[in-house]
Order: structure tokens, then C-alpha cells, then sequence
């Protein structure tokens, strides 16, 4: 009991010593304005990160049905909600998700915390058909993506 | 009025949080379609979690994410039982949206 109690405590202040320099959490949308007005996937890429020079590997990305004829293409059948799950394999500074079927290409950037075992699930939604890009800023600067075209069958976005 | 309803469960080292936010999240057309104006629009630009006052999770989003917007994200290293994970979102209109629940 002892030594629960002296484990707990000890979480407990390791907690407050770190607390200054973590909760320093960027909003992009105030430090990238650019990002969120960018009408292309490319531009909005290229607005947070300054390169669209994409890596097609270490993310993954499932959007919602894929069915098993065409492995290529997945099934929305409610674009108000579709969901979205990815994770990241590399030890990445920033995730970022859009898509290429609304007015703005960016739907989300997300602060990557020490924390953070980079697997996410959201949901968004899509006024047509497109595709669905993710994008993480690796820590070696390098550009990790995976994109998903899906098939939206209502669309979400006109309410 | 506005919450966000917060679940975390600590398993195996891996703590795996499950949040909803209940937001319109309106988008700018259908800000125009419903009012004729654009500038209506209203959605969640920003959230993030914390625990124990330590920011662990932190999104800026946009209006693309679904209406009542669901969250999960795994964490590791951090919270245990009975620790309280905070959820704070911030909307276009400056509102504030807050939620917590307790890591079991």
C-alpha cells in the first residue's frame, strides 16, 4: 500500500515538472491561417508544411466499407458522418487530414503530444465522392501520407 | 448547454479515449443556405484533452468534421485510474465547450 501510495506521488509531481513546456499546444488555425482557406489538397499541404512532396508509406488509413470486388475504393453511404481512422507508424511532429471534395481542402491538424501512439478515429463529413488524404510531418522532415478514394452516396455538407 | 461527453479506459498501458462533442459544426454553406449569410457559420476550430493540467491530445479543426463530432485517440505513459480527463473545444463564435470523465 506504501508503495502505491509513494508511485502515485511520484507520477504526481513528475506531472507538475513537466507541465510548462508541454502545455504550449499550437492552434493552427491562428499560426497557419492559410491552411484552412486553401481550396486544394496540394495547397493546403503545401501552406502547412511548405512542401507537397508526399511518401506514400508508414500511415494507414481506413475510411468506411471497403468492399472486397474493388479493394481501390470505399463506401459512404452517409456523407454527413463518414468515419475515419488512421494511425501513424513513424514518430511524427504533426498529422493532418483532408479531402478533396468540400469547398477547403483541410479538415483537422493535429499536435502530435509525447503521449500520443498517433491512432486516431474521426468523423467527417463529404458533399461528393473524392479522396481522403492524411499526411504526417515525420521528425525527420519527411512527408508520410496515405490516401483513400471513397464513394460518397448522400452527400453531407449542404446540411 | 454545449458538452462534450468524455470516456477513457486504461487497458494493458494504453490509455484509449473516446470523446463527443455536441456541435452543430455548420459549415459556411450551410450557414448560407440557412440564413443567407456566410458569416453565420459555427464549428469547432479548436480541442484538446488533458490530464492532470498536462495538454496530452490537441486538434485545430475545420468545418468538415461530422455534426456532433466523435474523437478517439490512444495515449500512452500517462493517467491512471481515477485521473480525469479534460476536454476543452473552442468554436468560431469564441464559445467554449467543456467535458471530462474519469480514466477506469
Amino acid at each position: 500500500m506504501k508503495r502505491r501510495e509513494f508511485l502515485s506521488m511520484t507520477v504526481g509531481a513528475l506531472a507538475l515538472a513537466v507541465v510548462p513546456a508541454s502545455v504550449k499546444a499550437e492552434d493552427f488555425r491562428k499560426s497557419k491561417p492559410a491552411v484552412w482557406s486553401a481550396k486544394t489538397v496540394d495547397d493546403a499541404i503545401k501552406a502547412l508544411y511548405g512542401t507537397n512532396e508526399l511518401t506514400m508509406s508508414n500511415v494507414k488509413l481506413i475510411t468506411a466499407k471497403v468492399p472486397s470486388d474493388s479493394p481501390k475504393k470505399a463506401v459512404a453511404s452517409n456523407g454527413g458522418a463518414i468515419p475515419v481512422d488512421f494511425s501513424v507508424s513513424v514518430p511524427a511532429k504533426t498529422v493532418s487530414v483532408y479531402q478533396d471534395s468540400n469547398p477547403e481542402a483541410a479538415v483537422c491538424v493535429i499536435d502530435v503530444t509525447k503521449y500520443d501512439t498517433m491512432n486516431y478515429s474521426i468523423k467527417i463529413k463529404m458533399a461528393k465522392s473524392g479522396t481522403i488524404t492524411v499526411v504526417a510531418e515525420g521528425t525527420d522532415g519527411k512527408l508520410y501520407a496515405a490516401k483513400q478514394t471513397l464513394d460518397v452516396a448522400l452527400g453531407g455538407c449542404e446540411g | 448547454m454545449s458538452k462534450i461527453k468524455v470516456k477513457a479506459k486504461l487497458k494493458g498501458g494504453m490509455l484509449k479515449v473516446k470523446a463527443m462533442a455536441k456541435h452543430e459544426m455548420s459549415t459556411y454553406n450551410i450557414a448560407e443556405k440557412k440564413t443567407g449569410n456566410r458569416d453565420n457559420a459555427n464549428f469547432i476550430t479548436h480541442i484538446s484533452a488533458t490530464i492532470n493540467g498536462e495538454t496530452v491530445w490537441d486538434m485545430s479543426t475545420s468545418q468538415f468534421l461530422s455534426k456532433n463530432p466523435i474523437f478517439k485517440f490512444n495515449l500512452k505513459g500517462i493517467g491512471a485510474k481515477g485521473d480525469k480527463v479534460v476536454m476543452v473545444a473552442v468554436d468560431r463564435k469564441g464559445n467554449t465547450l467543456k467535458g471530462k470523465g474519469k480514466i477506469k
